[in-house]
Formats: structure tokens, C-alpha cells, sequence
């Protein structure tokens, strides 16, 4: 069914009823499994996804081209050999997350594709040079598909790594930017568009963006879509402005876990934590 | 499976400190392409792409399908990739590796899914025939730089490519011969370019295109942009590496428009040319089936 963009113009509000700058409801937490190293569960609206990391690990008997995690295997590093360590990326996509009942098989481009830009992300931001010989095994399930799968994605991953304590730069925190015009139409008036969900992404023209904390700098930029130059620079900014509005929200996620753990006595309050604001 | 050998560390700090110095090994300007080089074969639909040491075969062919039962008025376009051992010792036969991977999504994201083939011209009779168009691309010899090479030459291939003329009479479909009939090119709605940025140093501030195979061992991070000459945009793909500054990236966006204008130029130019050699007697305007849109 296409998407009826036609109101747009009249109210402002897109079909979810969000204005153009508004992320969908995000929720999101962290140290979910307590049997896994670090573990995450998030929600971007009705995009869900669950992570768990393991490691940082010896690495296994050298994978033999099937992934051993999964659907979609991607790993960067050079494991055993290389000075840092190996992150490999496992994502399991169910096949009732989306509408229509679909099966991943273990060979999709698209996973395999979304696998390696995970790991590839992550190993601009995590210090793998601090475990060489080592691996990091990220396991991503996505539960539910509604848009910005990828963003998605990155974001639990890196709250997973936070909970498993690898020392890492800052946050890698993604989120969607769109275009309210289609790629043809040379209308000025085209507005951009903060989040899509699946309706959006499939109509309008979209990119995903990953930055490094609360820099401009852009860790991925993901564009599958037919877009005029003219309109990316509105993209963009409204892209890296969201990862800065989702940066804030998986702080506020991971700090109010570490209050709560304090509170319940499941960690000690450490030395040079005296500082941190507990309200 | 056989590793890549990585360069060794004088060599990578040799490459990164040069590029500090504004230097690249072969002595190219950083938004400098190498020699490109582009030739069609004897058949329809053959081009063969060099740049620099890399080199690309691409080779369109189309047969006579069944559509697929979800798209009945739609041909079937399949872009098959193939690095093989004979590239580089880490790529293995029937077992792709994540460069292969990450090039044939490349591909599909920049010409099947920007719509620059019609597919819906290859149907044939709606839920029943239709043409199937497959171009396979080769790389012969890999000094880095593979997808910009391969989108070009798949670009150049499909561009070439002639298929044989059809008609309907009757309920009856008939597919002639070049000796009966002069094959017809495809519909071609746009052709999209692939440029590849290479990023070096600590925060990836040194933009570099067409890197060489050490070039991309060393760099930090890469950017592909797809775009035509109209100035769409058909594909970014910056799939993790080092964080790059958002204006950095929208500079090289502009950069490469101007390249793909360069690349659209030279693949009209060798299409001309290789036309008029075709063109021995200046027949091929009473030979040609189709009309003038």
C-alpha cells in the first residue's frame, strides 16, 4: 500500500503523527541476560532488537566461512594474528519480524551486508588493540522490524558493549533521516524527516547515520535510495543531529542501570565514583 | 582459507606518512583516477574495464524466462559477481568472501535497485515470458579498487549489450536471429557511476580516491558514493571504519559528481566509437527495428 504523503503538506505530521523532527518512543535496556559478558534489549518504536556480546574470548577454531553465530556472520580484525581483536558479528533476523513471514537463510547478502557495517562501526569505537588475540562475538536477534533496522542495530550492540565493559571512545549512536519528497520532484519546499519507520523507508527517500559520541563525526552512512545531491546536506544534519538525541538517551539508559545496581548492592560504589550524580 | 598477507609495518607507515606529506606513491593528485581504460569485445555486451592494474570483465547475456509468479510484468535482472583465486589467493571458489559480498550488494544497490534498467521493457508476454538479463562480472587482476572498476564495466556491458529483437503475432512469440533481425539495445533510463574515498590518518581527514590495493589495506576507512550525471544520488554506502566528519563526506559527494561526469562521458564516447566501427557499410540505421523515442 503506498504511503500517502499527501497530507503532509497540510498538517505538518506524518502517519504516526510525529512532526519531522521527532525520534519514535526509544526504550531500551541493558543487562538482560545475566548469564552473557554484556547484554541489551532495545526498541525503536516497533523495531526490536535483542544483543548479547561474549567475550572479549580466545577465539575458537578458526571459522571456516559459516559464521558460527548465526545468519550473518562479519568480522573485522585479524583475530589470531593481527594485534587486536577479532569482533564477529552474528545476526539472526526471526522470521516473524516483518509483515509478511519471511525466511533469512544463512547466505543473505542484506545480513551479511548489516553484519560487517556493525562490526566494522563498533571497531572504530571499542579499543580492540587492548585484547589482542582475542574475539568478541556480538549476537544480534532482531525481533521486530518496523524501519531503521540498521540504526537499530548499532545501537543495541553498543549498549551490549557497554554492559560487557570493553573499554570503548564513546557511544556509536545511529538513527534514519528521510526526505519528504520523492527523488524526482526539485521542490525546495521538501522537508526532512527525523526517524523513519517501514512505511517511510519504503516510499521516501532515506539514509541511516552512525556518529562517535556527540562529535559530527559519521561512523556510517548508509543511503540505499534515489535522492537528489541537493537534498543530502538537509539529511545528513538532521541524521547526526538524532544520533545526538540518541547518544543522550543510551546514556541516560546506562547510567540509570549503574544507579540502580549501586542502589541494590549488586556492584560496590567504586573509588572516583564519589562524583557522579546519583538523583 | 588462505589470508590475505598484510602489508608490513614499514610499508604502512611509508604509505600513511607520505599521505601526510600529501604524496601518494604513484605520484597521483588525491582526487586523481588512474589511467582508465575501457574496450568492448567482438560480441554485444562484452566490456572490459582496466584502471590502472585492476581489471574488469563484465559480460551481459539474456535468455527467455518465466517471470516470477509475484512479478508477472517484470523481466528478471541478476547481476552475478566473481572473484576468483586468480585474483588474489584469498578469494576461493563458491565460497564468497565479505569483499565479495559487500561488491555484489554494491552493485545491486547501484544499478538494479536505482531502477537504471527497466526491467519492466524485458517483459516478454505478462506471467509467461520474459527476458532475463544476467551480467557477469569477472575481476581479472585486483590492485584495489575493485567496485568502481566493476560498476563501470557493468554500466559500459549492459550499455553495449544488444538483445535479439521479438515480436508477437498471433499469440505466437518469435525470437529472430542477428542475421534476420538486428538485435536491440536495452532500455536504459540512467547510468550510475560508483566513486570510492579512501580516508587516512587519525580521523580520517585525508580523502583519497581510486586507491590502490596497499592504499586500501592502510586506509581507515572508505565511503562509496553511487551517483548519475543528473546529480542523484543512488547508493552512499560508509559501512563503519573511522569516524569521518559530516561536511568531509559532503565534499566528497561533489567531488564525485564531477567524476561520474567524467566516467558518463567516456563510456558515451567508447559506445560512439564502437559504433561507428560496427557501422562498416552505414547500414545500421535501415537495419535498425526500433524507433526513435
Amino acid at each position: 500500500m503506498p504511503l500517502d504523503t499527501s497530507t503532509y503538506n497540510l498538517a505538518l505530521l506524518r502517519v504516526d503523527g510525529r512532526r519531522w523532527n521527532e525520534l519514535r518512543r526509544v526504550h531500551a535496556q541493558i543487562r538482560t541476560q545475566a548469564a552473557a559478558d554484556g547484554s541489551s534489549y532495545l526498541e525503536m518504536g516497533h523495531t526490536k532488537v535483542m544483543c548479547v556480546v561474549t567475550g572479549p574470548t580466545e577465539p575458537g577454531p578458526r571459522r571456516g566461512g559459516a559464521a558460527a553465530g548465526g545468519a550473518g556472520g562479519g568480522g573485522v580484525g585479524s583475530g589470531g594474528a593481527g594485534g587486536k581483536a577479532e569482533i564477529v558479528v552474528g545476526i539472526v533476523i526471526a522470521g516473524f519480524s516483518s509483515v509478511d513471514r519471511k525466511r533469512y537463510g544463512r547466505g543473505d547478502k542484506r545480513t551479511l551486508e548489516l553484519a560487517s557495517t556493525v562490526s566494522n562501526a563498533l571497531a572504530a569505537s571499542l579499543h580492540t588493540n587492548l585484547f589482542p588475540h582475542s574475539q568478541i562475538n556480538i549476537s544480534l536477534h532482531v525481533l521486530s522490524q518496523d524501519g531503521s533496522l540498521l540504526a537499530a542495530l548499532i545501537n543495541a550492540a553498543t549498549l551490549a558493549c557497554v554492559d560487557a565493559g570493553i573499554p570503548m571512545t564513546d557511544y556509536v549512536a545511529a538513527c534514519t533521516a528521510g526526505s519528504t519528497s520523492t527523488y524526482a520532484a526539485n521542490d525546495e519546499g521538501a522537508d526532512p524527516l527525523l526517524d523513519l519507520n517501514h512505511q517511510e523507508e519504503q516510499e521516501l527517500p532515506g539514509l541511516t547515520v552512525a556518529t562517535l559520541g556527540n562529535s559530527d563525526r559519521v561512523a556510517v552512512l548508509v543511503c540505499e535510495s534515489r535522492v537528489q545531491i541537493s537534498r543530502l546536506e538537509g539529511m545528513l544534519a538532521v541524521g547526526v543531529d538524532g544520533c545526538k538525541q540518541m547518544r543522550e538517551i543510551l546514556d541516560r539508559v546506562v547510567r540509570e542501570k549503574g544507579v540502580r545496581m549501586i542502589q541494590e548492592g549488586t556492584v560496590e560504589k567504586g573509588v572516583g565514583l564519589g562524583d557522579i550524580d546519583m538523583d | 582459507m588462505p589470508r590475505e598477507v598484510d602489508p608490513s609495518l614499514n610499508e604502512k607507515q611509508f604509505v600513511t606518512q607520505a599521505l601526510e606529506e600529501n604524496l601518494r606513491l604513484d605520484g597521483r593528485e588525491f582526487d586523481q583516477y588512474r589511467p582508465l581504460e575501457l574496450t568492448f569485445g567482438e560480441q554485444y555486451g562484452v566490456a572490459d574495464v582496466t584502471l590502472g592494474k585492476t581489471r574488469i570483465l563484465a559480460k551481459a547475456t539474456a535468455e527467455v524466462t518465466v517471470p516470477y509468479a509475484d512479478r508477472p510484468l517484470d523481466g528478471i535482472f541478476t547481476i552475478a559477481t566473481e572473484l576468483s583465486p586468480m585474483t588474489s589467493p584469498s578469494f576461493e571458489v563458491n565460497r564468497p568472501t565479505e569483499t565479495e559480498v559487500l561488491l555484489s550488494r554494491l552493485l545491486e544497490k547501484t544499478v538494479r535497485r536505482s531502477g537504471a534498467l527497466d526491467t519492466e521493457s524485458l517483459c516478454l508476454v505478462a506471467g509467461q515470458k520474459c527476458w532475463s538479463v544476467r551480467v557477469d562480472v569477472h575481476a581479472l587482476s585486483h590492485d584495489g579498487n575493485l567496485t568502481d572498476a566493476a560498476c563501470l564495466a557493468v554500466v559500459a556491458a549492459l550499455r553495449h549489450f544488444r538483445k535479439p529483437d521479438t515480436s508477437m503475432d498471433a499469440g505466437v512469440l518469435t525470437v529472430y536471429t542477428p542475421a534476420e533481425r538486428e538485435p536491440v539495445p536495452l532500455s536504459w533510463l540512467h547510468s550510475p557511476f560508483c566513486v570510492t574515498w579512501s580516508f587516512f590518518g587519525e580521523e580520517g581527514e585525508t580523502a583519497v580516491l581510486d586507491a590502490t590495493w596497499l592504499e586500501e589495506q592502510v586506509r581507515v576507512g572508505s565511503c562509496t558514493v553511487s551517483l548519475n550525471r543528473h546529480g542523484e544520488i543512488c547508493q552512499i554506502a560508509k559501512l563503519g571504519g573511522t569516524p569521518v566528519n559530516a561536511v568531509v563526506l559532503l565534499q566528497c559527494t561533489g567531488v564525485a559528481l564531477a567524476k561520474v561526469k567524467e566516467f558518463d562521458e567516456l563510456v558515451d564516447r567508447r559506445l560512439t566509437e564502437d559504433l561507428k566501427r560496427r557501422d562498416k557499410g552505414g547500414f545500421m540505421a535501415e537495419l535498425r527495428a526500433e524507433n526513435d523515442r
